[in-house]
């Protein structure tokens, strides 16, 4: 009998759940450890951020789920990681923290067999000075902070109908953020709704992002074919941007916000301020708080997680610089090198480069977008880290296990640009592979083929489409398999 | 200090023609169709 302890109950660490349990025996055991009682669908929460959606249409609770499936739950918050055990317990194994209200504060430690790290970002809300909820603006990265922003969305469409102008900026909040695609959503989200309200003529709408040109979305832009000629994510969005008068703010680094206000600094070094009425920014992630300790109790912390906090894997982190990286750099197995029966999936794993090229401020300020690493890549390697575990556990340490490299990964990405059966729109792009690969495409480092993006309202109906099947996913219904990572 | 501004102002508008074929129910069907085929054929292409 084998036991697996999956770390984070998100796309990675709930896909990597379902899964496990589906191939291992049954005198296997598999425990989720997770602090949060509900899964979120999180490329949902943009919806809830403009009040389209509530919260019980975007997350469900996870115990009946873990109980139909016979996983082990518990609600509770990984708080070290002890991959060789100790002087008494000679099992590697995890402490935690429990979060529900019967155990709550109480700490347990849970010994396992293979462990995946699945516990996706910290929202390092901290790294900016009044950022987040409990700063001067708002978020749509939870299910409860998304309400918040429809709360304040709805309070300054209400001032616009009184016939106040107003300013509303949308994007990101640190020069190292990620999920600018989100952002980017949120963005025409609001506007449609601004629209829709009859308010549009009096709101100026500011796009505030580190992407250092519109349409790069941290993967470094797309290139595709579009009516017999290469075009690019840039042209396609600044055309969308130029439609529908939204203003942009580019390779920025947010310093600081005070109330109305955001300082920022250009890439290029200059200084700027913007008043602000509404200001949804997403924060910048780094790792969980987590720590790791050797058998005799010596940290270890700094050799199993990067600086960012996020775990490292099988990749090169020897820090060439970001001109002389390869596709190859990228981690295949995600197993931790000197543990690996330790995997870390989804958000979880540490990085090895930026995929945009990053930049620094004469004033030696980073602007750098992180890649993006959620969605459909962190469903397949969270399903691949399952599947490699099984195998391990069947044939034994030796086995050949699969790759799920970011480089060997395609990605689906539909950028809802406003929401209704009829009215709605958004932004399709598929790419192939994530990280680019001049090696294989020497051109543009992906497959012209597999890359593409497309504005419509059929993109409006493919993403409610995925909302409504990966929701019927999570929650293990009948064939749930079935449908692709 | 709109630094993108210049870039938006030159982005090339999409046609009536276009912005109507977005919304155009039949259009959009088949382009749900397509989009769909595109997207599982990449998919099939990006699982192990």
């Amino acid at each position: 009998m084998a036991r697996v302890v999956v770390m984070g109950a998100g796309i990675a660490g709930h896909t990597a759940a379902l899964h496990l349990k589906r191939i291992l025996k049954k005198s296997d055991e598999v425990i989720v450890v997770s602090p949060n009682s509900k899964y979120n669908w999180i490329p949902s929460n943009i919806w809830v951020g403009v009040g389209k959606m509530n919260k019980s249409q975007v997350t469900f609770p996870l115990a009946p789920v873990y109980k139909r499936k016979k996983i082990t739950f518990h609600q509770a918050l990984a708080t070290a990681v002890h991959p060789a055990g100790d002087s008494q317990i000679s099992s590697p194994y995890i402490e935690v923290t429990y979060t529900d209200s019967n155990k709550n504060g109480t700490s347990a430690k849970i010994e396992y067999d293979y462990l995946i790290n699945a516990t996706g970002p910290k929202l390092n809300f901290a790294a900016t000075e009044g950022l987040g909820p409990d700063g001067h603006t708002v978020s749509v990265c939870t299910s409860d902070h998304a309400i918040e922003a429809a709360h304040s969305l709805k309070a300054v469409i209400a001032k616009m109908k009184a016939g106040q102008k107003q300013t509303l900026v949308i994007g990101v909040g640190h020069g190292t953020c990620t999920c600018e695609g989100a952002a980017f959503e949120y963005t025409f989200n609001v506007e449609h709704e601004l629209k829709q309200a009859g308010v549009r003529d009096l709101a100026e709408i500011i796009y505030l992002t580190n992407e250092y040109e519109l349409g790069d979305f941290g993967v470094g832009g797309l290139i595709f074919t579009q009516h017999g000629f290469q075009t690019t994510s840039k042209l396609w969005t600044e055309s969308l941007f130029r439609e529908r008068n939204i203003h942009a703010i580019l390779g920025a680094h947010v310093e600081k916000i005070e109330a109305g206000l955001i300082h920022y600094e250009l890439v290029d070094g200059t200084k700027g301020t913007l008043s602000f009425d509404f200001a949804m920014l997403l924060p910048p992630f780094r790792g969980v708080d987590m720590k790791a300790f050797e058998k005799d109790g010596s940290d270890i912390s700094a050799e199993i997680f990067a600086p960012s906090g996020f775990m490292k894997v099988d990749a090169d982190y020897s820090g060439k610089p970001y001109e002389e990286w390869l596709a190859s750099d990228w981690p295949n197995t995600y197993q931790v090198p000197k543990f690996p029966n330790v995997f870390a999936v989804g958000i979880a794993f540490a990085p090895p480069h930026q995929i945009s090229k990053p930049r620094k401020s004469p004033n030696g300020t980073l602007v750098a977008p992180s890649p993006p690493r959620t969605g459909m890549p962190s469903g397949i390697m969270g399903k691949v880290a399952a599947v490699n575990i099984a195998t391990l556990i069947k044939s034994g340490n030796g086995a050949k296990v699969r790759s799920a490299s970011m480089a060997d990964m395609g990605a689906a990405c539909v950028a809802s640009a406003g929401s209704g059966l009829r009215k709605g729109s958004a932004a399709s792009m598929t790419m192939y592979p994530v990280v680019p690969d001049y090696m294989k495409f020497p051109t543009t480092g992906r497959s012209i083929d597999d890359t593409f993006g497309e504005i419509g309202l059929a993109g409006h109906w493919i993403k409610l489409l995925l909302h409504y099947m990966f929701i019927y996913k999570a929650k293990a219904r009948f064939g749930w398999f079935l449908i692709p990572e | 200090m709109e630094n993108g501004t210049e870039s938006i102002k030159h982005a090339p508008l999409p046609t009536e023609k276009t912005l109507r074929s977005r919304r155009n129910l039949p259009f959009q069907l088949w382009r749900f169709a397509a989009i769909n085929i595109k997207m599982i054929k990449m998919i099939r292409r990006g699982h192990h």
